[in-house]
């Protein structure tokens, strides 16, 4: 009897499809940056000025990263582990700010800010960047947090309160055990912090992504704003690393097979600090700057959201069907790369996503162009897989991260009774592994859906022409727009979102009680 | 007559020799114990009959077939006739107590399933709890379905791996007793990993005591003593 | 021997399948546009013409506003294999970067006989079309009449301290403008005078909407902006003014649309069809009304309030050297904006 000739092929056909489709056009465009005859020219231009630029662009990131991660700690354990007035409802409203693009708040704030100061000095600038982006990202922290709080089994907490007092056991017990979801949610936030772009644009303040774009748009200098680039590459892919370093050498708390029972605690005194704590953040995180936009769209009565419906109605299809193709496809190939690598170890796709996801989205977008736009692949290149394609490349790497802390959560017995049982491959995936993280893998659908469906970064560079798409529609026609008619768009694409996002909650629920998820 | 034979298997985990040069014989519809302290390797023992670790030297037999070589799997875990009670049960968690028994026996297009199933519920008289799922049973109950599971499947070997450590007494010898039963029933060879010698010597038809623990670096090997 | 499943066969050829099928289909009455022109107003334009030629138009739109790196970054990360037909541009300078990477094909269209040659590329490779100028808004709130700037000169003055906005001169039309300032008045008046403005606390805006907006709100008593963007604000409802700066000076900066053909392998003749509709009186027209456009043919009928380019003092310049001495400041601008 032989051996098979290629022994994972699923894994090995994914692989291969990656390094065709999205690192080759990469490593194409690299070659040409390296290849441009003004390359040494370009390596003398990164001076001390850039470095002081990407130092800068690290230190907001980096308060961004702990100031989120801090509020997602103290919110996601009020959320999920305390007995909290409307927990439930916390749990959905304060994920919304994650549905709402970067820009879309930058707008809303400052409009707030005016209200408040005559102008917004420098100093001030980068205090509001710090701001919104927190606003943004906290969510996000709160997301990761939680549901590692959440898996920490009762037993552990239990006998530890047995010993100590509360403080003591979140402290000594809780945080610690929960250290990797925090490195996770610090590092996660730091990288989408300091490759954003349009909130430190919207507010004048130069950063090291600024300082890409105007290569880019000013001075249509590629290859300089590819090498300027790759410094940030090299950052991200560094943080990510040693995250990745780290979480692998933790402790992970497994999913108990005899049932699974999270924890809750009273909050006694601390009832109304409790609630009054997640209220101020409703407000401050989604309300003011929901109402600012509801104003600004209803000042000048109808006319202007009438108009912002027809505008957008016709992008609804478009946008959705993308969304969820991208979402779908971004899922497989994460769920493929997170169960190798945990259950094979191999770990190649894995870490080209963690490098495709560090990439800045202009970057990717151009790799696909130049590699793509020729009379051969033409078809992909003017059809919509050139975008799924982006959407791949961009954000493949985070369902592969979360897949693969549930997947490292399950026992491994669970696969290796089916095994011996003799239940084939597809089944065992279909069956055992899917259903048992079929929360994970809604969350990280969801995530994806959300990210897809407002991409600009990559979209606008690949998309074909006479395609309508929500936000680069919101965002060309935002242009000379007033005021009100963009927040209109604004708040059409956000109840445009909302409606989605719960449609596909229903559909989830429906599957979840057909696989009884409710172990 | 030996139904498995270990020949000079090594296994290191992590540059570490968990295994080195181990041989064991294992009798047939016998139950043999291997008797050890925690980390000495008897776990990967079973793993390595039961073919989901692959030995980095030596071979295994089962019926005096090669199943597995240096560093191959020659046959797959499910061919082997094998059936595993792994020490967390490894239960399904989303399958109810009927399914987690009839899921294998799907796979094997077995004629009548539910007759199958319903036969081996009676004989643990666990019939009422086919439609709970795993965590509404207690620790028992839990254990006789992980049984249940395995033999349903009418494997010639069954490799168990400390199920009963957290177990009262009483429950404890309920269900070593319908153990025993089943062995005569299905003419089993049972493998059975432990730390308490006073169950080993009780139970035992033969025992495998792995000496002091973990395997040293060294061109330590391990002996086997098997007492008659 | 098991190499690789059925299942896994399938899904491969699934996969590629559909790459094939997407790319099999090719139609003729189609042309696809690349415009930098505001969606809102480009696109009735376009649709207009779908309607009339019943070609089928795919548009791709982008703007100067968010200084979006889509259109021209892409034009040029195409170059070996265009996919646009036809580049509708809002000013000249992204037309002229096409040109001096020789990405155009000469056109003499028939719709632009009555457009003045000063709004016209020597060999034919662009056409302008429907002006805007530069102009400077007021709030009327923070300046009485008198108190208005007349010149771009005298928003260096003192009394104006920190109370003028313009937009971000490494892009769009405001680069445009500050260029044409250097041919005309030579370098080193130029640095001087930017050098003045920034002692002077100028407010350096995102874009010129953004100018608009600080406006509005009062942040800035009066900016710099495009006709477009000043009488969108004025149709807005807001209180502020419009001057055509220098009228008795250097005059007022005109920024034609221009459209061009790209040079591809085959050129179709809807993208040609295009073009001589862009550029007929019946565009100019919808553009005036809709965006506030000068109209350059005579005899176009306009909105209200929309003057003619005859009745301004135009800057004299070249917009092929002002494009050239564009690009040659650009490093200085940047330094002027950082600094």
């Amino acid at each position: 009897m032989g051996r098979k000739l290629i022994k994972y092929p699923i894994y090995s056909i994914t692989l291969v499809l990656f390094l065709i489709f999205i690192i080759l056009p990469v490593l194409n465009s690299i070659r040409i940056a390296v290849l441009d005859s003004h390359f040494f020219e370009n390596i003398n231009d990164i001076g001390s000025d850039i470095e002081f630029l990407l130092l800068k662009s690290s230190f907001l990131s980096a308060m961004v990263a702990i100031i989120s991660t801090f509020f997602g700690i103290v919110l996601g354990f009020l959320i999920y582990k305390t007995s909290v007035t409307y927990r439930k409802y916390f749990k959905i409203i304060l994920l919304i700010p994650l549905f709402i693009s970067p820009y879309i708040l930058a707008v809303a704030w400052k409009d707030i800010f005016l209200l408040f100061f005559d102008k917004i000095e420098n100093t001030n600038s980068v205090l509001a960047i710090i701001f919104v982006h927190s606003t943004i990202y906290i969510p996000l922290s709160i997301l990761i947090i939680g549901s590692a709080l959440v898996n920490v089994s009762k037993h552990i907490e239990e006998s530890a309160l047995m010993i100590t007092g509360l403080r003591k056991m979140f402290t000594g017990i809780l945080l610690p055990l929960i250290k990797p979801a925090i490195l996770s949610s610090l590092v996660l936030i730091f990288i989408f912090s300091i490759s954003e772009f349009s909130v430190p644009a919207y507010f004048g303040v130069k950063v090291f992504t600024t300082e890409i774009f105007t290569q880019f748009s000013a001075f249509y200098n590629y290859n300089l704003a590819m090498l300027h680039s790759s410094l940030l590459i090299v950052v991200c892919v560094l943080f990510l690393v040693s995250e990745r370093k780290y979480i692998a050498d933790s402790p992970f708390l497994s999913v108990g097979t005899r049932g699974k029972t999270t924890k809750i605690y009273a909050l006694g005194h601390y009832k109304n600090t409790g609630f009054s704590l997640l209220v101020s953040s409703t407000f401050i995180m989604i309300i003011f700057p929901f109402l600012m936009l509801i104003y600004q769209s209803f000042e000048k009565g109808t006319d202007s959201f009438v108009k912002a419906m027809e505008l957008l109605v016709p992008t609804f299809g478009n946008s959705l069907f993308l969304a969820l193709t991208g979402s779908v496809f971004t899922l497989i190939i994460g769920f493929v790369s997170a169960y190798f690598s945990i259950i094979y170890r191999k770990i190649l796709l894995d870490n080209l996503l963690l490098f495709t996801f560090a990439i800045p989205s202009i970057i990717i977008g151009i790799s696909l162009i130049k590699f793509y736009n020729t009379p051969y692949l033409n078809g992909i290149y003017s059809g919509f897989w050139i975008i799924i394609i982006g959407y791949v490349a961009k954000y493949g790497f985070i369902p592969a991260k979360l897949l693969e802390n549930a997947i490292k959560q399950l026992p491994k017995s669970l696969n290796e009774v089916a095994i011996i049982q003799g239940i084939g491959f597809t089944k065992r995936i279909f069956f055992i592994i899917i259903p048992l993280i079929l929360p994970s893998i809604f969350a990280a659908f969801i995530i994806n859906f959300l990210f897809c469906l407002s991409d600009l970064g990559t979209t606008i560079m690949v998309y074909p022409p006479g395609t309508e798409i929500m936000p680069i529609k919101v965002f060309t026609i935002m242009a000379n727009a007033p005021q009100s008619l963009t927040d209109s768009m604004v708040l059409i694409v956000f109840i445009f979102t909302m409606l989605i996002i719960s449609l596909l909650f229903f559909i989830f629920k429906k599957i979840f009680t057909s696989y009884n998820v409710n172990y | 007559m030996s139904i498995i034979k270990l020949e000079n298997i090594s296994y290191s985990y992590s540059e570490e020799n968990v295994l080195e040069e181990l041989s064991l014989d294992i009798k047939k519809n016998k139950t043999t114990y291997l008797l050890g302290d925690s980390g000495s390797g008897k776990t990967t023992i079973l793993r390595l009959i039961a073919g989901l670790e692959i030995p980095n030297g030596g071979k295994i037999f089962i019926d005096d077939k090669v199943v597995s070589d240096d560093n191959s799997i020659i046959v797959p875990p499910e061919k082997r006739k094998t059936g595993y009670i792994f020490q967390d049960l490894a239960l399904w968690p989303h399958f109810t107590v009927f399914k987690n028994i009839s899921f294998g026996l799907e796979n094997r297009k077995k004629p009548d399933i539910k007759k199958t199933v319903f036969d081996m519920l009676d004989f643990f008289g666990i019939r009422n709890f086919a439609k709970k799922f795993p965590h509404q049973l207690s620790g028992g109950q839990q254990q006789m379905v992980a049984i249940a599971r395995a033999l349903v499947l009418e494997p010639e070997i069954l490799l168990m791996d400390e199920p009963l450590a957290n177990l009262d007494t009483k429950t404890k010898t309920k269900i070593l007793h319908y153990l025993t039963l089943l062995k005569n029933k299905y003419n089993l060879t049972i493998v059975y990993v432990t730390h308490d010698y006073k169950e080993a010597i009780k139970n035992a038809d033969d025992i495998a005591l792995l000496v002091n623990g973990k395997i040293q670096k060294e061109n330590f090997s391990t002996k086997m003593i098997v007492p008659d | 021997m098991k190499i690789i499943s059925v299942e896994d066969i399938i899904l491969g050829l699934l996969f590629f399948s559909i790459f094939i099928f997407t790319s099999c289909r090719k139609e003729s009455d189609l042309v696809v546009v690349y415009t930098t022109v505001d969606q809102v107003f480009s696109e009735q334009v376009l649709k207009k013409f779908e309607a009339q030629s019943k070609v089928k138009v795919k548009a791709l739109y982008d703007t100067e506003e968010t200084k979006s790196t889509g259109i021209l970054n892409r034009l040029l990360a195409e170059k070996n294999n265009p996919q646009c037909d036809v580049f509708w541009s809002g000013d000249p300078v992204r037309t002229v970067i096409l040109e001096n990477e020789r990405m155009l094909q000469p056109y003499i269209s028939k719709s632009a006989k009555g457009i003045n040659k000063q709004f016209k590329d020597k060999n034919h490779l662009w056409t302008g079309f429907s002006a805007r100028a530069r102009v400077l808004i007021y709030n009327k709130d923070l300046l009485k009449d008198t108190e208005v700037p007349k010149s771009i000169f005298d928003l260096a003055k003192d009394k104006y301290n920190g109370k003028v906005a313009i937009a971000n001169p490494l892009f769009g039309t405001t680069t445009f403008h500050i260029a044409a300032l250097f041919t005309i008045i030579g370098d080193n008046k130029a640095k001087d005078f930017l050098q003045k403005l920034k002692n002077n606390n100028i407010i350096i805006a995102t874009s010129n909407g953004d100018v608009k907006k600080r406006v509005i709100n009062g942040e800035a008593a009066c900016g710099l902006t495009d006709t477009d963007d000043a009488f969108e604000a004025l149709n807005e409802g807001n209180n502020i003014g419009i001057v055509f700066l220098d009228q008795n000076g250097i005059g007022s900066l005109i920024m034609p649309n221009t459209v061009s053909l790209i040079k591809k392998k085959y050129i179709s003749e809807n993208a040609k069809k295009l073009i001589d509709f862009l550029l007929s009186k019946e565009t100019e027209s919808e553009l005036s009304f809709s965006c506030a456009q000068m109209p350059l043919h005579k005899g176009v009928k306009t909105a209200k309030n929309i003057p003619s380019p005859d009745k301004i003092k135009a800057m004299k310049i070249d917009y092929i050297s002002t494009a050239k001495k564009l690009k040659e400041i650009q490093n200085y601008l940047k330094k002027w904006v950082e600094n």
